[in-house]
């Protein structure tokens, strides 16, 4: 479904991704995991159509998406929950969620699909009508994915959602994940907490440096001498 | 841009603390209630009603101003030369228009004529807004984002420079006045005479305001707006085209300006500087209540307007220029965010 | 020491000059433009009294758009009242010239001594406003300006007994001539004069500190630069020059009106040529300042069908040069130059 080839990309003159090749297909759960500052986010946000590539090439369901503005991309089908969240803070829990719909054309998708947002958490239809910007780190991430969601995505691309979380909010967080997994969804998850990503993803591909260095089933990561050393502090 | 104002809820302690943490407001509200008072006993309904009427003036100036400053992040020096559009078009339009009516005798057409021309302005004042966002603005964004606000601010004053002298050219600096709109007599209230004219501007002003709020808060194009204005790469996540909207906020902003002042010709007349005053007036509004806040800009016309009153009732008409302007000048040196200290993203910026 | 008594011996005469031309602020091609412009009104057809006129005009311009950039290009401030603190010291000196018995003050004093007093009062204006931005940004400072300019505006028309408000001041004039020429010499002075001394305080390390400061305050800051002191400083010595320009315009023309000198569009005017000149550069707007001023002095005597037409030209210009060509005159100057200079090199 998605294919990144030989992918060159970075800012004004900073390159940060060399040569990454990677691919995800249907119905995948793939992780994309490495240190800090290794180009994790910035392969998300290429793809998202907010950077633009310097070489290669970005391929979604066949057709190259690499030139497509990022409002395009979003239309497509490919929802970025990015790790600023983006969230529009002076609007309710509930126009954010409309909003995730904007690109949906039928009314009554949009309201259907919000009702089922608001079953699947049922915390943020508590606050239905609270700020954004008044929300707790948790809920703001729970928003921002339940966002991402309203439009029926066929690819959810996912920037360390972990990040700042305590412990139980990240197993509710991956739950909803493991729960759009079910359903269809495919994910690419950019996360730094190597561990728990590697339990709950199919594959699972290491970025150091802006290359890709390894990749393969993410129980085999888990196995692996260089990833426990690095990642897993064994 | 802010379409929220803080609930209110009272308890004693917590109402000294909402003090405290709003004092700018406090201080304004207070002084404004003041100086109402004070307005009302020396100029009485008279006074009070031209208070309205300019409020209501500023006030939709003051959105469009906050509107482009809120979703585009431009400091818009030209918002005046909106204003003079709609009363060129409204002139051009009324005119010719009016005389046929009046040759029909149609009580109808003759009492619609105005409100026709005013909305003939309005429409100018969109199409014109599209040309300039899509011939100077759009350009400028996507060269460059460095030093936006200060770039953009310059670009909208040689803009007005050129739709001032533009305009000097093509129709000549004449002034183009009509005497009234309708030709019925002054609607006695509260002991005071109030000219058709002024109630109907007054009016087209408030349905204006409303509709442009309803159209923010209630649709979906109007919520893409404001999400702009929040987040714009969370808009651009969501599939918001970004170049569209900038398009459609500044033509909103432009029509509603142009429709101020068409719906104004029988006061100020159309002529190439007509815009000037008005355009510092705007920003008065827009620098009290904070830039890009949309629903503060209504109740900051209305404030300017009784500053401006009290000015001419106690001081004199001529210093309108000088005190309205130290005030602001006094609220820009202690509140630069404004009163209601909108934290609109790109102020920290350069 | 040896070495260095050497060195200099090798500076050729030539290079001696030119480096001596730069210390004051000068390239050989600017003074070499500089001497031209200064002999040209004394041959035809440059003599015809309404050329000189258009000279002056250039050089009054080219003066306030050096004032305006020092300001703009370098702390990077846009003084958006510029042209109220210039009518103030216009005012200011006519006002202490003042001869006519029915107005409040009628001091009398000499004409080239009021125009001091006329470039203090704006200095201290301008030392008050420095003051005022102190703490606001970009935007702030220049809508905070602006706002300025125009309470100024509306003062300077409201003290009628002291000015005669919209009716208009008509100051005596330096010398009762009616040629130009004198003129033409003393505003060129001035522009002189305000130019080397602007340059020489912006190749010092106070210039450096204004960039800085004008670049990243809290930065700035960091690096132990007291922004405050170099900001007020800015403001004062910029908001002097444009007041003692003022004052050359009250006794040179003899006639002010304050929203003919004062109002905001002069100041837009100034702005367009220092940005079309070139920001940051100093000599740029005062090199574009004689074109622009000949160019559009002829277009309006030639299209007298079309008024107003120099003008939109003019806003057109700076719309343009700010979306595509933002580094102005002098950044073209230096682009030219430089693929001038590749060019023979690789011959």
């Amino acid at each position: 479904m998605l294919e990144l080839k030989n992918l060159d990309s970075g800012y004004d003159f900073l390159q940060v991704l060399w040569d990454v090749s990677l691919t995800v297909e249907k119905g995948e759960f793939v992780a994309l995991i490495g240190p800090n500052g290794a180009g994790k986010s910035t392969t998300l946000r290429t793809v998202a159509g907010l950077v633009k590539p310097m070489g290669g090439d970005i391929l979604f369901k066949g057709e190259s998406i690499r030139n497509k503005p990022a409002h395009i991309i979003s239309r497509m089908g490919i929802s970025y929950v990015s790790e600023a969240l983006n969230l529009f803070t002076d609007m309710s829990v509930r126009e954010n969620l409309l909003l995730g719909a904007y690109a949906v054309k039928e009314k009554e998708t949009q309201l259907e699909t919000l009702d089922y947002i608001f079953e699947l958490f049922p915390r943020l239809q508590e606050r239905k009508d609270q700020l954004a910007g008044t929300m707790s780190g948790g809920e703001r991430k729970m928003l921002a994915i339940a966002r991402g969601m309203m439009s029926n995505p066929t690819l959810m691309l996912v920037d360390e959602p972990s990040l700042g979380l305590q412990p139980n909010l990240t197993y509710d967080v991956f739950s909803a994940l493991l729960k759009l997994v079910k359903q269809g969804v495919t994910i690419l998850l950019v996360e730094q907490n190597v561990n728990a990503t590697l339990d709950i993803t199919d594959r699972a591909y290491i970025l150091e440096q802006g290359r890709i260095v390894m990749d393969g089933p993410s129980q085999e990561m888990k196995a692996n001498q260089h990833v426990q050393n690095a990642y897993l502090g064994i | 841009m802010t379409t929220e104002t803080p609930a209110a809820t009272l308890t004693s302690v917590d109402l000294m603390t909402r003090i405290k943490d709003n004092l700018p407001v406090v201080v304004v509200s207070v002084f404004s209630v003041i100086l109402f008072v004070l307005v009302g006993i020396e100029g009485g309904p008279p006074q009070l009603f031209n208070v309205i009427v300019t409020g209501g003036m500023w006030a939709l100036l003051a959105t469009g101003l906050a509107l482009v400053f809120g979703v585009m992040n431009i400091p818009h020096f030209a918002h005046g030369e909106s204003f003079m559009v709609g009363a060129y078009v409204s002139y051009f339009t009324f005119t010719p228009m009016n005389k046929f009516f009046l040759s029909t005798g149609s009580k109808f057409l003759i009492y619609s004529g105005p409100i026709l021309a005013i909305i003939a302005a309005g429409l100018a004042g969109c199409v014109l807004g599209i040309i300039i966002e899509r011939i100077i603005f759009a350009p400028l964004r996507h060269r460059t984002k460095e030093g936006w606000i200060m770039n953009a601010f310059l670009l909208t004053v040689g803009l007005s420079f050129i739709l001032v002298n533009g305009t000097t050219l093509t129709l000549g600096p004449n002034f183009r006045g009509i005497p009234r709109y309708y030709d019925v007599p002054a609607l006695e209230f509260m002991g005071a005479f109030i000219a058709v004219d002024r109630i109907v501007a007054t009016a087209i002003a408030i349905v204006t305001i409303g509709s442009l709020w309803f159209f923010l808060r209630q649709t979906k194009t109007g919520r893409a707006i404001r999400a702009v204005s929040q987040d714009e790469t969370g808009a651009q996540l969501v599939g918001i085209d970004l170049d569209f909207i900038q398009t459609l906020t500044f033509s909103l902003a432009t029509g509603t300006a142009a429709i101020s002042g068409a719906s104004l010709l029988f006061m100020f007349q159309a002529y190439p500087t007509v815009g000037l005053t008005p355009l510092y007036f705007a920003w008065y509004v827009v620098m009290l209540v904070g830039l890009g806040n949309v629903a503060g800009a209504i109740f900051g016309g209305f404030i300017v307007a009784l500053l401006q009153s009290a000015t001419q009732l106690f001081i004199g008409l001529s210093w309108q220029s000088v005190v309205p302007t130290a005030v602001m000048i006094l609220v820009l040196i202690l509140a630069p965010s404004g009163i209601f200290g909108s934290e609109v993203k790109g102020i920290q910026e350069q | 020491m040896n070495s260095t008594a050497t060195y200099q011996e090798n500076q050729t005469a030539w290079e001696k000059i030119v480096s001596f031309i730069n210390s004051i602020g000068f390239s050989p091609l600017g003074l070499g433009l500089l001497i031209i412009l200064a002999i040209l009104p004394n041959f035809y057809p440059f003599s015809q009294e309404y050329i000189i006129r258009w000279l002056i005009m250039g050089a009054f311009l080219a003066a306030q758009a050096v004032a305006f950039d020092f300001t703009a290009g370098y702390i990077n401030i846009v003084n958006f009242g510029f042209a109220a603190l210039l009518g103030l010291g216009a005012y200011t000196s006519g006002i202490f010239a003042n001869t006519t018995p029915f107005l409040l003050y009628a001091p009398g004093l000499n004409p080239w001594l009021t125009i001091w007093i006329g470039a203090l009062m704006a200095g201290l204006v301008g030392f008050v406003l420095g003051i005022l931005t102190l703490r606001l940004r970009g935007i702030f400072a220049a809508v905070l300006a602006w706002f300025l300019g125009i309470a100024l505006m509306g003062l300077v028309n409201n003290l009628t007994e002291l000015t005669r408000g919209p009716l208009g001041m008509n100051p005596v004039k330096f010398i009762e001539t009616p040629n130009n020429l004198p003129y033409f010499y003393i505003i060129l002075t001035m522009m002189v004069m305000i130019y080397v001394v602007l340059k020489l305080v912006v190749r010092s390390n106070i210039g450096l500190a204004f960039k800085a400061i004008g670049q990243n305050p809290d930065a700035a800051r960091a690096s132990g630069i007291n922004p405050t002191k170099y900001l007020v400083f800015n403001f004062t010595l910029s908001a002097f020059f444009a007041g003692l320009l003022g004052g050359f315009y009250a006794h040179f023309f003899g006639s002010l009106t304050p929203s003919t000198l004062m109002h905001t569009s002069k100041t837009v005017e100034v702005l367009a040529i220092a940005y079309i000149g070139g920001r940051g550069s100093l000599w740029g707007g005062l090199t574009i300042a004689f074109p622009f001023v000949f160019f559009i002095e002829a277009l309006r005597s030639n299209l007298t069908s079309l008024p107003g037409l120099h003008l939109v030209i003019y806003g057109v210009l700076m719309v343009t040069i700010m979306i595509y060509y933002p580094n102005g005159f002098s950044g073209f100057y230096f682009w030219a130059v430089a693929k001038v200079k590749s060019f023979f090199k690789k011959k």
